[in-house]
């Protein structure tokens, strides 16, 4: 009985989140250490930031995008395609939405839905793009998502700014949208919306479609070893296509939840300056293909990432510091996943 | 010649010089079968380091040997994790551009009070070849790093196809099962060339930093380690070819400054290197493509 | 100092290597004299390759010691096997495919002069070393445009360029032709005559017979026999191999085959992406209840026929099955043994049973997916029923034996719906135990009415298994023989030299 708990113990201390969450701690108490920030004033800095004095709000409202973005990169990677263009398609669903929103007076629930529609559209085609230069072309999705990216944010800032811009303002901002394409709020003070049962949901339907369904198995099986699926049936091109696509859905429906949350506008920057795209890359990285463990590692790095600004705020350390730890654990999450799999085989 | 042409020229090889360097690194790692995509962490944080260093000591030269010194010790961290301890390139690439990012914007405000962007009298930016005493259109307003750059390139492919190493590294990349039959030391081949690549994004960063200008910003590289990487994949591993991937770059960066300038909106002119790189490769592949089909 | 005149070139003594439970090497003494050419024969997985992997640095022994001329020598890396030696020639060719054939040649000592390779001096060495032992090879040309024989020659090149006093090749014929055989062996007449000695890996007794001097033959991993070849005879080899005698095979088939063709190949030409035609009007049929076997030089065709048939290289009115087209992807209608188990025919980090799965996911799926109960139950079915040894259908299938992972693919190819098999290379790499198992497998499929394409490099298996044999060369079906024709012949037919 004991053994079998002291077995239990050491396998969950020594699973590779645990030891990527301990490592880029311990790591970053060094570099506070060296810059001569005292950590015992820093972490409960962050804690408070994350969870005290009503921040919990805030926390839970930066869960749902940051989750969104982490199906967006974790249903592609299922299928061995790296999406880390999720800034573009994040930017573009937002833009989809906020121009359909302020374009046409919609009725009520039609006025949160269309918009939403088009955002997960939006998001899914720019991702989408990548599909045929790496299928056909041979192109990395690595590569092309990210290249993609780039022009996609940079067109949604300019329809930000000119075509839907708020005239007269100068600030570089869609007007308010219509009341009716406000996502209804679950919180007094309105950040919590509607947006977390959905991106809920439709997480707990990716969690089963990956296990339990036969599109879930070939996924898996293209990304495990894509001449193994070819082999067998798979059509992989397309199914690759397609999780990329649904990738970039994810993304572009997360856009559409922040424009249609409070402050009920597209702001240019507002979308991809919090980095939710890639603190969700590195918390699908650390739960280390287990898809159960994704939401957990989300809400692990989101704490991190909100409590860091209340870091900022009380001890006066840089809120960026989350940003070497998120580094940090994908780097020790990549080292253990090989040292693991080099033992197992010997 | 139009003295404009002469600037604008000027300009191509400005905004080609740092992309270059880091492609250069990306080249000699494709060569040894190391996927690098960390070029772009490394850039930004060679950038930030020569800032630091040239601001601490004065001297724009100590600041780029600061930046190949400290990017080489970034790069360590690549060749210790994807060479040594064997884990995916490509997840710690990730991971160590997300790192960069962080580490400069954290550092930045630790060592210089704030964020956003630094300048300040006492950074100290690389003299032009005219200052120097080379007076000529085109590379007189250029840093001494841009020519140093250009004979890279043909260091590079006397390098590869000339020299004794340069044959073993092409081995270790074609076949390390092979290469180690042989008796060549792979790791060792791999640790080399991911060191130098660190070098030399070190060199890209610091004339980004103190060539192109002289200042540090948030995520100044701005996508050219990526635009880098793209070269290395136009370039089928050739280093001429390389140099013309990265001038397209150049011209793309310097045409959208001009169009800039001539009233087209900045997002233009921020997505014009992408969307021109983009289709160079997508146009690559499709001729690469066809040939096969048709000879 | 001087060394003892009666040494050995090389000696191998109480070696002893465990891959985690498997002891492949136990204690084995070996021994190989200047100018002898010694034959080191098994069955696969007897432990020859392992003990030459130590005698080439790749591997070290967990006991025992491998002398030199007589003398004791640590070898941590080919890099010190090479400077002490020795040299090898791989089954599986180490050769850089973009290089040229003297850059492939000199690499690792190459001739600099003034900090530049000196191409001429390599040209020069490489041109003398061939014209010495009579391998021809042109010094500039791409590896990767060379065919299979002359690379070897490349590998044997660069062997001697390292001045090779022990020369180890492992299982060279697998990729020749009889007649390139014959003459790689003469090639190694004169290379032992120079002083060098040869260890040759083989399973192949016809070559030991032929070539050797010296035998020593090895059975799960020690020696159960020393012999000169002169005073032995296949018989006795075959019992130290493997430790009886070999049963007769099987009555060759219970019914004949009839009715219409289920796999009709017409007229069948396929080009690769560079428009070089790799096949070229194949036409041939296979009916219920036979077996035809496909001869063949490596890269004869045998990829793209095999990848036209199971529609993998896309639809084509040039394969009919029960009389309409193959369906492009992967036509559901044949069963495939692919050759590349861990490329192709298994996702080496899945489960055995997700691996169990593949093809049949959407017959067991319901309504609301996958159920998971029902792949682990079909997993566990299948395992007892072929009988898969695993702990546990929920191990990734690479933690099995190649052999249990070859009754696995096997598991899921056989219980397909499908009329036609499509064997590749079924038996490489297995023990001699599943080897009779899988052809036990194949001929019950026969019998109950499979039309069976078997392809193989062995052309003992194509002789025991199969009702006729096609010879592939340069694309195109060059004869037919029946199960008793002589291997010269077939020999002669892989090569294009016509009866």
């Amino acid at each position: 009985m004991t053994a079998v708990a002291t077995r239990t113990v050491r396998r969950v201390v020594l699973s590779a989140p645990v030891v990527a969450v301990g490592g880029a701690l311990a790591l970053t108490t060094l570099v506070m250490l060296v810059v001569g920030v005292d950590p015992s004033l820093a972490y409960p800095a962050l804690v408070r930031g994350a969870i005290a004095d009503g921040n919990l709000e805030y926390t839970i409202a930066a869960f749902v995008p940051t989750l969104g973005m982490a199906l967006a990169f974790a249903l592609p990677l299922r299928a061995g395609e790296f999406n880390l263009g999720g800034d573009g398609q994040l930017a573009a669903g937002g833009v989809a939405a906020a121009a359909l929103a302020l374009s046409a007076p919609l009725p009520p629930v039609l006025a949160v839905l269309l918009p939403l529609a088009a955002a997960t559209l939006a998001g899914g085609l720019v991702a989408a793009l990548a599909a045929p230069l790496s299928t056909r072309l041979g192109i990395p999705a690595i590569v092309s998502t990210l290249l993609i990216s780039a022009p996609a944010v940079s067109l949604a800032s300019y329809l930000v700014r000119f075509p839907l811009g708020e005239q007269g303002t100068g600030l570089a901002q869609t007007p308010p949208l219509p009341a009716a394409a406000h996502l209804p709020a679950l919180t007094e003070g309105g950040y919590v919306t509607l947006g977390l049962p959905l991106i809920v949901a439709l997480t707990g339907l990716w969690l089963y479609a990956d296990g339990r369904t036969v599109l879930g198995y070939e996924l898996r099986a293209t990304g495990r070893n894509r001449e193994f699926a070819r082999y067998g049936g798979v059509r992989v091109n397309r199914l690759a296509a397609f999780a990329l696509a649904g990738g970039g859905g994810f993304a572009g429906l997360v856009g559409g939840l922040i424009v249609l949350g409070p402050p009920y506008r597209f702001v240019d920057g507002a979308l991809t300056a919090p980095g939710y795209t890639f603190t969700a890359v590195a918390a699908v990285l650390l739960a280390a293909a287990r898809p159960f463990a994704v939401p957990v590692a989300v809400a692990l790095l989101t704490l991190l990432q909100v409590g860091g600004q209340g870091m900022e705020r009380e001890a006066g350390v840089p809120s960026q510091l989350t940003q070497i730890v998120q580094g940090l654990i994908i780097v020790i999450v990549a080292v253990f996943a090989t040292v693991r799999a080099r033992r197992r085989r010997a | 010649m139009n003295i404009l042409e002469w600037s604008f020229l000027s300009g191509v090889l400005t905004a080609t010089a740092p992309v270059l360097l880091a492609a250069l690194g990306g080249l000699i790692c494709q060569v040894a079968g190391v996927f690098n995509i960390a070029l772009e962490g490394q850039l930004l944080w060679g950038a930030f380091t020569a800032v630091v260093v040239s601001d601490l000591t004065g001297s724009a030269w100590a600041g780029v040997a600061g930046a190949a010194v400290a990017t080489l010790l970034f790069a360590g961290l690549l060749s210790a994790a994807a060479v040594s301890l064997r884990a995916d390139p490509i997840v710690v690439a990730v991971g160590l551009n997300l790192l960069a990012l962080g580490l400069t914007a954290f550092l930045m405000r630790q060592i210089f009070g704030s964020g956003g962007t630094y300048t300040s009298p006492d950074l100290a930016g690389l003299p032009t070849l005219a200052e120097l005493g080379l007076d000529v259109p085109v590379l007189g307003p250029q840093s001494p790093l841009v020519p140093v750059a250009l004979l890279l390139v043909v260091a590079a492919a006397w390098w590869l196809g000339r020299t004794r190493s340069g044959l073993r590294a092409r081995g270790v990349g074609q076949h390390a099962e092979a290469a180690a039959a042989v008796g060549l030391r792979v790791g060792g081949y791999r640790h080399g060339v991911t060191l130098a690549a660190g070098v030399l994004c070190g060199l890209a960063g610091a004339q980004l930093a103190l060539g192109n200008v002289t200042l540090f910003s948030e995520g100044m590289s701005a996508g050219r380690g990526w635009i880098a990487v793209v070269a290395v994949m136009l370039s089928g591993v050739r280093p001429y070819r390389l140099l013309l991937a990265c001038l397209l770059f150049g011209i793309a960066e310097a045409v959208g400054f001009r169009l800039q300038g001539a009233g087209l909106p900045q997002q233009a002119a921020d997505a014009a290197p992408y969307v021109i790189t983009l289709v160079a490769l997508v146009l690559a592949a499709v001729a690469g493509r066809r040939r096969r089909e048709n000879a | 100092m001087t060394e003892p005149p009666a040494a050995f070139a090389a000696e191998l003594v109480g070696v002893s290597k465990r891959f985690g439970p498997v002891l492949a090497n136990d204690g084995i003494d070996l021994a190989v004299a200047r100018g002898e050419v010694h034959a080191v024969v098994g069955e696969n997985g007897a432990g020859k390759s392992t003990l030459m992997s130590i005698l080439y640095g790749l591997h070290r022994p967990d006991a025992g010691h491998v002398l030199r001329a007589g003398r004791r020598v640590r070898l941590r890396s080919p890099a010190d096997a090479i400077r002490h030696g020795l040299g090898m020639v791989h089954q599986r060719f180490r050769l850089f495919p973009g290089l040229t054939v003297a850059e492939n040649i000199v690499i690792g000592a190459e001739p600099v002069r003034g900090g530049r390779l000196d191409h001429t001096a390599a040209h020069r060495a490489v041109t003398a070393l061939a014209d010495r032992y009579g391998l021809r090879a042109d010094p500039s040309a791409l590896v990767g445009d060379l065919p299979v024989g002359v690379r070897q020659r490349v590998e044997i090149l660069r062997a001697l360029y390292r001045q090779a006093e022990v020369l180890i090749l492992d299982e060279p014929t697998a990729v020749l032709t009889p007649g390139e055989a014959d003459r790689l062996f003469e090639v190694l007449r004169t290379v032992a005559a120079t002083g060098v000695a040869i260890l040759l890996v083989t399973h192949k007794l016809t070559e030991v017979l032929a070539a050797s001097d010296q035998v020593t033959v090895l059975r799960q991993g020690r020696v159960t026999g020393r012999f000169t070849t002169a005073g032995t005879d296949a018989g006795e080899l075959v019992h130290a191999m493997i430790g009886r005698s070999l049963t007769p095979p099987a009555p060759r088939r219970a019914r004949p085959p009839e009715g219409d063709p289920a796999l009709d190949v017409r007229d069948l030409t396929v080009r690769d992406a560079d428009g070089v035609a790799r096949l070229s009007g194949v036409s041939f049929t296979v009916r219920p209840g036979e077996i035809v076997g496909i001869a063949g030089v490596a890269g004869s065709g045998q990829r793209e026929l095999i990848d036209s048939v199971t529609g993998l290289r896309g639809g084509t009115d040039g394969v009919l099955l029960d009389g309409t087209p193959v369906r492009p992807g992967r036509d559901p209608r044949v069963a495939y043994i692919p050759e590349d188990r861990h490329g192709r025919a298994t996702a080496p980090d899945m489960s055995l049973a997700e691996n169990l799965l593949m093809g049949g996911q959407r017959t067991l799926a319901t309504r609301f997916g996958l159920p998971r109960a029902a792949v682990r139950s079909r997993g566990r079915e299948l395992v007892e029923r072929f009988a898969i040894n695993t702990a546990s259908v929920d191990l990734p299938i690479a933690a099995l034996s190649g052999g249990n992972a070859q009754k696995a693919v096997l598991a899921r190819e056989l219980t397909r719906p499908s009329r036609v098999i499509v064997a590749e290379e079924p038996t490489q790499g297995v023990d001699v135990g599943v080897r009779e198992r899988v052809h036990a497998l194949l001929i019950a499929a026969r019998d109950q009415g499979a039309a069976v394409l078997l392809q193989s490099s062995e052309l003992a298996e194509l002789r025991e298994l199969a009702d006729r044999i096609l010879v592939l060369f340069e694309g195109r079906t060059v004869a037919e023989f029946g199960p008793d024709a002589a291997e010269a012949e077939l020999g002669q037919a892989m090569t294009g030299v016509r009866g």
